[in-house]
């Protein structure tokens, strides 16, 4: 398996349960995964895990047969790599487009740079925006760098966290479906994190439902969605 | 495992740093803490059994009037500015902040030269009316002078504090108040005194906090108060034990008002739901009462600024032609000097312990930035003679060392500007710290864990993006540590080295030495810079928050 989480547990520090009980997943090269879950059920905890943002209590993750995080070892987050998109998208506001992108490449020629920000930005249809500041860019293309700069360093896992939340419903449709045609071009394997059914519908292939901080239920979309929409109605 | 991962993880330079940064910090105050409980000796007896009394008697004489007219001045200012519009409002908007570029030891000979029997009021009255007046009217050297000095020079904390929470608070709080039956002078004891109970605590605590570090006021005017006390008993008796014995005295005080500080304070927070808030629209004042609030606000402005701005003036266009020399340059290259060394130093250390705490969350980094704010409710004579102590230490080991060694000591710390940088740091790394750590919690933690996951150690981020996304923050908090040092007096009296004085301490020594227009220009430079930062950085705050 080319990603393994097993038994993780975490707890915040002041409260009263944790919030990850206990968590497993495997996951294939290349494909993509969803966490879906209602808000407060702990799916983005589980991304700051992953990503080495936070410690857990117990469990192991390994990625690509390298153990990253298990009883005696702990990979600090820029040794993982893990590349992470945020929900805010955290793209340094006082760099180019171009700066943003390239940031994470290192122990590469300059040309060998030029030619990873040439391709990143190709695949984003991005090119003419590279000397543009951040704040210079709409909500969809400052997303799509994003996830230019999550890409760029070729992360082994690439996570997303309510990639689509800060998104016009009628830009999230066409970007969606934009991103998951980019993933598959690249087969990065990938995991997202989403409140949003129609998101994990369109992108996932397979769903992990989450509910209190453990997995209720593992499939692919159309054999979930049903199950998810009855438990959500159920519980509302 | 979990504890084997959060020490390695916590164990970095981050920490190490810090920690030994808090520690310079924590020093000084264990020693002053240890010295209450030793053994006293003769002098520390007489101390206690005659003048001890004198002391906290004045010193909180002084701080209790000082503490209610810069209520009431304050407040009442905040109140006008944010609600009314009347003549030169924008100008006194800012102008009623000025007077915080004045440090009260220049206000203090600045009014008294100003009243004095040789001041401009009695000899225009005597030369011109031919009355003379009974002495004591105008003898400002007194406990009521010294409130009077204090008050003037230091409300401007409570004005600025009580209006920029005015500022945020809704209109339609007002004019509920109003629809139910208040009018405006009752509205004002009803809603706004109450609901900005916080913020007027909060500043008037700075207020008083202020007037505790104070030394030269209270040393120009002759009045026994701590700092005057530890400054003799160290230079006149050279008795460090009881110097720091009367320290620990002034710090149970200190604690005592910041006890009080929250209790009176209260428990309740005061905040909107929605984002969204209506400011307060100031109303067009017309008539009698436009006027009325127009002379009181510009009275106050004109006593706290324009009088003794205009009596330095006049004092240094009599003496400039014998002033400006080269030894006046070195004092400006003296004070600048020492400011930003320790300023910048200041702002070093407030982005390693704020970047440290902020990236490992729990009690431990909470109690960090407890510690990293705990110099500047230390009155500075406080602070001054626990540094002499733990130098005279150091310099102990070095020459120890010096004589297994066979080296001639020629380092001695205890005359050099390290231990007054040092001084500087402790007592002002709160202003340094609270600009950074707000600088750190707006722009959040997402940009650093962003770069971490793309690859770099907390290190290289702080350097490529904490740093860069700090600026604002870094600029305003080395201004403001900057302004403070270059006012400073006490610690800079106790703790200059030989030769060696600042702007502000040969002001000082001039008005000592009844040279008080030779003063003049030194306190102007001082207030010119302060109140060109002052201005600055208040601009900048009032741009940001709108």
């Amino acid at each position: 398996m080319f990603v393994q989480i097993e038994n993780l547990q975490y707890q915040y520090k002041k409260a009263s349960e944790p919030t990850i009980k206990d968590f497993s997943l495997e996951m294939e090269q290349g494909e993509i995964v969803c966490i879906l879950g209602e808000s407060g059920s702990g799916k983005s905890t589980i991304l700051r895990l992953l990503a080495g943002l936070e410690t857990p209590n117990k469990g192991t993750i390994s990625i690509n047969g390298k153990t990253i995080i298990d009883h005696h070892q702990f990979t600090e987050p820029e040794k993982r790599g893990v590349g992470m998109v945020f929900q805010d998208y955290a793209l340094f506001p006082h760099m180019t487009v171009a700066k943003n992108v390239q940031y994470g490449l290192r122990k590469m020629t300059r040309r060998q740079k030029q030619n990873r920000l040439d391709e990143m930005l190709s695949l984003i249809n991005l090119t003419d925006y590279k000397d543009r500041y951040p704040f210079e860019l709409s909500g969809g293309q400052q997303q799509r760098v994003a996830l230019a700069r999550a890409l760029a360093p070729a992360p082994s896992l690439l996570i997303f966290d309510e990639p689509f939340s800060n998104l016009d419903a009628n830009l999230q449709v066409k970007i969606r479906d934009e991103l998951r045609g980019i993933l598959k071009q690249t087969g990065i394997t990938s995991i997202f994190v989403t409140h949003d059914q129609e998101d994990a519908k369109a992108l996932a292939d397979r769903i992990v439902f989450i509910e209190n901080g453990v997995v209720s239920r593992v499939g692919p979309p159309e054999e979930i969605l049903g199950c998810a929409s009855l438990l959500m109605w159920a519980n509302s | 495992m979990r504890l084997i991962q959060q020490t390695k993880k916590q164990l970095n330079i981050w920490a190490i740093l810090s920690l030994l940064f808090v520690s310079i910090i924590l020093i000084p105050n264990f020693l002053i803490g240890i010295q209450l409980f030793t053994e006293p000796n003769e002098n520390w007896q007489h101390i206690k059994d005659y003048l001890l009394r004198n002391y906290i008697y004045n010193t909180l004489v002084i701080v209790t009037f000082t503490g209610m007219a810069t209520t009431i001045i304050g407040v009442s200012l905040a109140w006008f500015i944010t609600m009314y519009k009347f003549p030169l409002r924008n100008f006194l908007k800012w102008g009623l902040i000025l007077p915080l570029a004045i440090p009260p030891y220049i206000g203090a000979y600045a009014y008294h030269g100003l009243l004095n029997y040789t001041g401009v009021i009695q000899t225009t009255l005597r030369n011109m009316y031919d009355i003379s007046v009974n002495q004591s009217y105008f003898n400002i050297m007194t406990l009521q002078g010294a409130t009077f000095i204090f008050t003037i020079f230091l409300f401007p904390y409570v004005y600025t504090i009580t209006k920029s929470f005015l500022q945020n608070q809704s209109s339609s709080i007002v004019e509920n108040a109003k629809l139910l039956g208040d009018n405006s002078f009752k509205t004002f004891f009803r809603v706004i005194i109450p609901i900005s109970r916080a913020a007027i605590v909060g500043s008037v605590t700075l207020v008083v906090l202020e007037v505790l570090n104070d030394y030269g006021v209270v040393s120009y005017f002759g009045i026994q108060t701590f700092s005057t006390a530890i400054f003799r008993t160290w230079y006149g008796m050279k008795d460090l034990d009881s110097a720091l014995k009367l320290a620990g005295t002034l710090m149970f005080l200190v604690i005592f008002i910041l006890v009080i500080e929250k209790l009176i304070r209260g428990r309740k927070r005061y905040s909107y739901s929605t984002s969204k808030v209506r400011p307060i629209e100031p109303k067009q004042l017309i008539g009698m009462k436009k006027w009325f609030v127009f002379s009181y606000c510009f009275g106050i402005f004109t006593i706290a600024f324009i009088v003794p701005f205009l009596q330095l003036i006049k004092w240094a266009l009599l003496t400039y032609e014998k002033i400006i020399s080269e030894q006046f340059l070195t004092l400006i290259y003296n004070s600048v000097l020492v400011a930003s060394v320790a300023a910048s130093l200041i702002v070093l250390i407030s982005l390693i312990i704020a970047n440290y705490t902020r990236l490992h969350q729990g009690r431990f980094t909470k109690a960090f930035s407890k510690v990293t704010t705990l110099g500047y409710s230390i009155p500075g004579a406080a602070i001054a003679i626990a540094v002499i102590s733990i130098f005279m230490i150091l310099d102990g080991y070095i020459a120890s060392l010096s004589a297994v060694f066979h080296f001639d000591p020629v380092f001695v710390l205890r005359t050099s500007l390290v231990m007054l940088v040092s001084a500087y740091i402790i007592r002002f790394l709160a202003i340094g710290y609270n600009s950074i750590e707000s600088g750190f919690e707006k722009v959040g933690n997402s940009f650093t864990e962003a770069s971490r996951t793309l690859g770099y150690s907390t290190v290289k981020t702080f350097f490529k993006v904490d740093i860069p996304m700090l600026k604002g923050a870094i600029f305003s908090g080395f201004i403001l540590v900057f302004v403070d040092i270059l006012k400073e007096l006490p610690l800079t009296m106790f703790l200059q080295p030989f030769n060696f004085s600042t702007l502000a301490t040969q002001a000082f020594k001039y008005a000592n030495d009844e040279r008080v227009h030779e003063a003049a220009l030194a306190s102007i430079i001082i207030i010119l810079i302060s109140g060109i930062c002052i201005f600055l950085f208040h601009k900048v705050l009032d741009k940001e928050s709108s």
